[in-house]
């Protein structure tokens, strides 16, 4: 045996770097990358993917410098609050710094996907300027471009095979973004335009369509009319995965029967979604491939009930179903009864704001899938009432849980039976579910929830606390408490000074931690900052008014981003954000 | 404590119930008018009508005037519940939007607004008007939807009786409703 670290040099490093190529996670590259000088330089020599949590963690230049190989880069902007308009517009998360250092260092690069970040026309042009072999670009919840940088891309892109843009801001000044993609391009395997609000010129995209033989997903967007989709949708038999455009329109037979023929000639259908607005009239011409699906997004179908019911019921390969909670309680048991391979469930609200009578969907729904659903995993459920009870019972039937979000959509709302707080039913949740990865609670909560959160969710990774907890007791026993957590994000919380000084630490062990409408004061802010040097903490107030410097100790922070960072305080805050 | 909750922003209330700060800052952070309007109780479905026949309704805050008038005991807060709604055109398509209209009865004072996205025809929307304004037995007459002579006013200011145009394209460009007697 070789003392200290010689071993390494016994293989070349070929070797070395085709081991670490077994390596999926990055949790273990860089723990990998932690044993020798050796394994630190073949590490980062053959690291092919970088995911970067937080965009100012880390400067742009030292990740490309880092990792000179990479192919693949995913970056996260904004605190996901922001998708809730809790953070200002102009707070950050700006591209351009990563895509010129990736222009610069990454030259073979060539797959990106961003999120929550704001992308300029300026980026996408460079993005498709930069990267000759570039085939894979992903934007999600971004802002601040238009189609017009969306054909730069396609003018460009030589090689694209993904073009994915979900829930984007897009303007729309560019209408003919589509034709710019020249008529030698035919490597296009994945297409989705969901977000985008203007009309996509449907011949163009049906030469596009034809001659990419290897399409397989094709999301269109809201305002393609029925006949248009399914002229199109005729030309790529071979789609796994559709978006369909506005599903509603006048009855007539020989669309239906147009539609019916169009969707069971899709053989190897496995995913749908779009759907919108669709009425009773034309959802029947689909059922063919009800079958086959196994994923299901109707959360912009308002189709009520009975309907919904027909169709969802026949889905009996369903893994993944998003749906409005007009499926009621009893769409919800006849789903458990047909869906029993069901991993995912989403149920949205259709009436957010509650000017609408009340919809029929009650923790009933969600009790009947956590019995029925023996593979559920992950939920997200929004409704208006709940019980400790229920709760208990869904976490004694699903203690495979791995993500529990459950929005009962008025603030401080007890249990209905008992008026009692929540606390007991959220506690058997993290007691019960060990795999617990993420967490979002409501309803009422007393400090007592948190006391059982931080003792159980040992695999907790994300948490999101809104209206809930009496004292610092509650942030006290979150931060003392789960050893995996990551993120953080806390509203309208009694939570303040001595929770945070205390369990300093703890915060650089984490990406992030959002506070807004709690009881934190600026001087505990400083405090923290002059503690903890690593951190970058971001206070936001979008008064404005007077410099940061001349507020008083005791005055209350409106909102509050804390993050860890090697990269030091970021230069480009906007008039209301400071670095503490 | 209960925390107090409002579109004011948060710093008015704790403030004080902490005992902090000065009587500066507590002023910096009260937003009156919107704190004054939800904090208190609000009404039900029914309001009166201040100033006959001005168009206030219809800006870009339509929407949001409605969820404060329709508002049932809730109140409404910024980013609550976590839902996404795009900067740009909320709600489009899929969501149900609502739809909201003034609706007067020739002689009677106090109008009522209805919902028509709740309504899927003029039977039904003739249904609602027939509850909200329930007909005075005269002279042994029945009282029955059909009897109403509802007009309303479409997007280019004209007054159409109801029930000529499809059902769609009614909801949309309707403006606002009169029954007249």
């Amino acid at each position: 045996m070789v003392r200290g670290f010689g071993w390494a040099a016994a293989f070349p490093d070929e070797v070395w770097e085709h081991v670490f190529s077994f390596l999926a996670a990055d949790a273990d590259r860089n723990a990998v990358a932690l044993v020798c000088r050796a394994w630190h330089r073949i590490e980062r020599r053959s690291r092919r993917r970088v995911f970067v949590g937080n965009c100012y963690a880390v400067a742009p230049a030292a990740a490309v410098r880092r990792f000179p190989e990479v192919r693949a880069a995913a970056i996260k902007g904004k605190p996901h609050f922001a998708d809730f308009n809790l953070v200002p517009t102009d707070w950050g998360g700006g591209a351009e710094a990563w895509v010129e250092a990736m222009a610069e260092g990454w030259p073979h690069l060539e797959e990106l996907r961003l999120k929550r970040m704001v992308v300029s026309d300026d980026c996408l042009e460079l993005i498709a300027r930069s990267f000759k072999n570039f085939g894979v670009l992903s934007l999600v919840s971004c802002d601040g471009f238009s189609t017009a940088g969306l054909a730069a891309i396609a003018a460009n892109c030589r090689n694209l095979r993904e073009l994915d843009l979900h829930e984007n801001e897009v303007e729309d000044n560019c209408l003919n973004w589509i034709s710019h993609f020249p008529e030698s391009f035919t490597s296009l395997v994945s297409l989705n335009i969901a977000c985008l609000e203007g009309d996509v010129n449907t011949s163009v995209l049906e030469c596009l369509i034809s001659r990419c033989p290897n399409l397989k997903t094709l999301r269109l967007n809201h305002a393609m009319p029925l006949e248009k989709l399914v002229s199109l949708l005729q030309r790529a038999p071979q789609l796994v995965d559709v978006g369909t455009s506005k599903f509603s329109a006048d009855h007539h037979p020989e669309l239906f029967s147009k539609l019916e023929s169009t969707f069971a000639g899709f053989k190897h259908l496995k995913s749908l979604s779009g759907i919108w607005e669709a009425g009773p009239t034309y959802l029947p011409a689909i059922y063919s491939v009800c079958e086959s699906l196994t994923s299901l997004n109707l959360c912009y179908a308002t189709i009520q009930s009975p309907e919904l019911l027909k169709f969802v019921s026949r889905c009996k390969n369903l893994q993944r179903l998003w749906v409005m909670d007009l499926i009621e309680d009893n769409g919800l048991i006849a789903v458990a009864a047909s869906c029993k391979l069901l991993q995912e469930l989403r149920v949205f609200p259709s009436d957010p704001y509650g000017v609408a009578p009340p919809i029929s969907l009650t923790e009933h729904g969600l009790v009947a899938i956590s019995a029925g659903c023996l593979m559920l995993h992950s939920v997200l459920y929004f409704c208006r009432q709940m019980t400790n009870a229920a709760l208990l019972t869904i976490a004694n039937n699903r203690p495979n849980l791995t993500c529990f979000r459950l929005c009962i959509i008025e603030p401080h709302t007890p249990d209905y039976i008992s008026q009692e707080p929540l606390d007991a039913g959220f506690s058997a949740i993290v007691e019960s579910c060990k795999d617990l990865r993420r967490l979002s609670l409501s309803g009422l909560l007393t400090d007592r929830v948190f006391k059982s959160i931080g003792a159980s969710a040992n695999r907790l990774e994300m948490l999101s606390v809104a209206f809930a907890g009496d004292s610092d007791a509650g942030l006290h026993y979150i931060l003392s408490g789960c050893k995996n957590l990551r993120k953080l994000e806390i509203r309208d919380c009694p939570f303040g000074d001595k929770a945070l000084l205390d369990n300093a630490s703890k915060l650089e062990t984490m990406r992030s931690l959002w506070m807004s409408s709690c009881s934190v004061t600026l001087g505990a802010c400083r405090q923290l900052a002059l503690k903890m040097p690593r951190l970058n903490v971001e206070v936001i107030d979008e008064r404005r008014g007077r410099p940061l410097e001349s507020w008083p100790d005791d005055f209350p922070v409106e909102k509050l981003y804390i993050y860890r960072t090697v990269a030091g305080p970021r230069s480009d805050t906007p008039p209301c954000v400071w670095t503490v | 404590m209960e925390l107090e909750l409002g579109l004011a922003l948060p710093g008015g209330d704790l403030i004080a119930e902490l005992g902090l700060a000065s009587e500066k800052s507590t002023s910096m952070c009260r937003k009156r008018g919107f704190d004054d309007m939800f904090c208190r109780a609000t009404s039900p479905p029914l309001f009166v009508q201040k100033d006959g026949d001005d168009d206030d309704g219809e800006d870009d805050d339509s929407r949001f005037n409605h969820l404060q008038e329709l508002n049932l005991g809730s109140r409404v807060l910024v980013g609550w519940p976590p839902v996404r709604v795009s900067r740009r055109k909320s709600e489009e398509g899929g969501k149900r939007r609502v739809n909201c209209v003034k609706v007067n009865m020739e002689g009677v004072a106090i109008g009522r607004k209805v919902d028509l996205s709740l309504h899927d025809s003029y039977q039904a929307l003739f249904l609602t008007l027939s509850q909200m304004f329930p007909k005075k037995q005269h002279d042994g007459e029945e009282s029955d939807a059909a009897y109403y002579k509802v007009t309303y006013e479409d997007e280019d200011g004209d007054w159409m009786l109801v029930g000529d145009v499809p059902w769609e394209a009614f909801s949309q460009s309707v403006k606002r409703l009169k029954i007249l007697n």
